[in-house]
């Protein structure tokens, strides 16, 4: 694949995300909102779907969220994967607004205990991959404590 | 849900106004050496011998938008030794667009542009692989939204985000893991009944699949498409001279055409387990005056098990979630050839030609009867819907 010679870690300097990923550095959970309807944006893009507006201001999320779907990745499908594998990448609906899904990962949890809808909460671990140098914090999802647990 | 995440394209009416009058496939195979324009001559070549027509009949192309190695003019003009100039049309190849390829077809030759067209599409992905050049993940890979905010979690290539739609439509449909396996066993016995089928001789039963270690789970390697060298063209005229060809006649009933306004980031779509074929299938219908109750052989592009399961709800031959129960029925035979999964991976287009040969009478796994037949294309942005029948 011609790409980066970092790929698949992320270009934190690429433009339209670079507040996400600034954000995650700052161990924040970063998302465009539309200055013009008030509503999220996920992905970033020039041009709001709703109301047209170009006009954009990175928000913090509260990082709470729910789990909307998952998958267990055993087969390493890039050879950059190779040491992460079992690894689970989810999307995550976010409590501000459903329809927003991060593409995240799954940590300190195993896949058997996951479920629909579970809680979830933000926290910041880094991507690392094999055979590639460096590494970028990334917002990733454990389970909430439920209530009385720590 | 609300059907606010995509929407239908306003097609003309084509019905009855364009034929395909020749089929052809080339060699399916593993890694071949051949390049894909090598693989697209020979089926070029295979389908004007179907039809009867000599290369200098051919005075219209058509090829795919989004892949460099493209049978053009020029790559024709090599191929057969001709020097005769050519209408030609990016608006075709496989995936969504060998669905909609006869809409175009059907307008240059209302149009007066063109009297023949072949429009064509060949990969040579097994052969290309150990590059890593080419393949289904690297247009994925290079878009830039996907490369910097799903890639570097994993959420990458395509079976890792058809298993997530799988899961969520197994959480939302109760559909089960013997569901998807029943498709996969179910296209390995229609290929094992096709000597064209990448899979002829390989037999797969559901326990064997279920006894199969998940390499995404909830996918096994079998709820997965192959990675083929392989291609197959159609050539396309109107009705008229198509009855005065060797061919029985098969013309086009309805053409359909859906977008999802999120396009390949599957992520966001509003309706995750849906493709929009929900938009695409019922202007087809509309258009060739049927339901989908009148078809009797069904092929759909599916590069993975769910997939099958979801064009089936949103073409309209269940109700959205009961394609497992619905394909298990087998109240229509689908992907007759084996499909995206063990026919070959050439992206569709060899899906037309099964049910051109279907409705002629002339498949390997014959339908007894098939009078209706239809080709459920996906592209992830956009599906198409094509109805042909059998002409009286």
């Amino acid at each position: 694949v011609d790409v980066r010679p970092a790929f698949p870690l992320p270009d934190v300097t690429w433009e339209p995300a670079r507040g996400f990923w600034e954000a995650a550095e700052r161990g924040s959970l970063s998302i465009p909102r539309c200055d013009g309807c008030g509503r999220l944006t996920w992905y970033p893009r020039e041009r709001c779907r709703r109301c047209e507006s170009t006009g954009f201001t990175w928000t913090a999320m509260s990082g709470r969220g729910s789990l909307f779907s998952w998958a267990v990745v055993i087969h390493p499908f890039l050879k950059q994967f190779a040491d992460a594998v079992p690894f689970v990448p989810a999307l995550v609906a976010l409590e501000e607004d459903p329809a927003v899904r991060i593409v995240t990962r799954i940590v300190e949890c195993e896949p058997e205990a996951l479920r629909f809808d579970l809680p979830l909460d933000v926290v910041f671990r880094p991507l690392e991959f094999t055979d590639v140098d460096g590494s970028v914090m990334a917002p990733m999802f454990r389970p909430r404590p439920r209530e009385g647990e720590r | 849900v609300t059907n606010d995440w995509g929407f239908a394209h306003d097609l003309d009416n084509v019905s009855g106004q364009v034929a395909i009058c020749g089929v052809g496939e080339a060699d399916h195979t593993k890694a071949s050496g051949r390049t894909a324009t090598e693989i697209a001559g020979q089926a070029v070549e295979r389908a004007l011998a179907d039809a009867g027509l000599e290369p200098t009949d051919v005075d219209g192309l058509m090829h795919v938008p989004m892949l460099k190695d493209r049978f053009d003019a020029a790559a024709f003009r090599e191929h057969f030794g001709t020097t005769h100039e050519m209408w030609e049309s990016d608006r075709g190849g496989g995936m969504v667009w060998a669905g909609t390829a006869p809409y175009e077809a059907a307008k240059a030759l209302q149009e007066g542009k063109a009297h023949c067209i072949v429009n064509s599409f060949a990969v040579a992905w097994a052969t290309q692989r150990g590059s890593m050049v080419g393949g289904p993940g690297q247009s994925h890979a290079e878009e830039l939204s996907k490369q910097n905010l799903e890639v570097p979690f994993g959420w990458f290539p395509q079976p890792v985000y058809f298993a997530t739609i799988a899961r969520r439509h197994m959480h939302q449909y109760g559909t089960t893991q013997e569901q998807l396996g029943a498709v996969a066993v179910t296209l390995r016995r229609h290929a094992n009944l096709t000597p064209a089928a990448i899979m002829r001789d390989r037999p797969l039963s559901l326990e064997q699949y279920l006894s199969s270690p998940a390499i995404v789970d909830p996918f096994r390697k079998e709820d997965c498409c192959l990675i083929s060298d392989g291609g197959a063209a159609y050539i396309m005229t109107t009705p008229e001279r198509a009855r005065d060809l060797r061919a029985p006649v098969v013309e086009v009933a309805g053409v359909g055409l859906g977008n999802s306004v999120t396009g390949t980031h599957w992520s966001q779509q509003g309706a995750f387990t849906s493709t929009p074929q929900v938009f695409a299938a019922p202007g087809a219908f509309a258009m060739a005056g049927l339901t989908p109750s009148d078809v009797d052989v069904f092929t759909c592009y599916d590069p993975f098990t769910i997939v099958t399961l979801m064009q089936l709800e949103d073409s309209g031959f269940c109700q959205k979630g009961e394609g497992g129960a619905y394909a298990a029925s087998g109240a229509v035979p689908f992907n007759t050839h084996g499909g995206l999964l063990s026919h070959a991976y050439v992206l569709g287009i060899a899906h037309v030609v099964e049910v051109v040969r279907q409705l002629r009478g002339e498949a390997s796994n014959q339908v007894a009867g098939a009078e209706i037949g239809t080709y459920g294309g996906y592209t992830g942005p956009q599906a198409s819907t094509l109805i042909l029948r059998r002409a009286r």
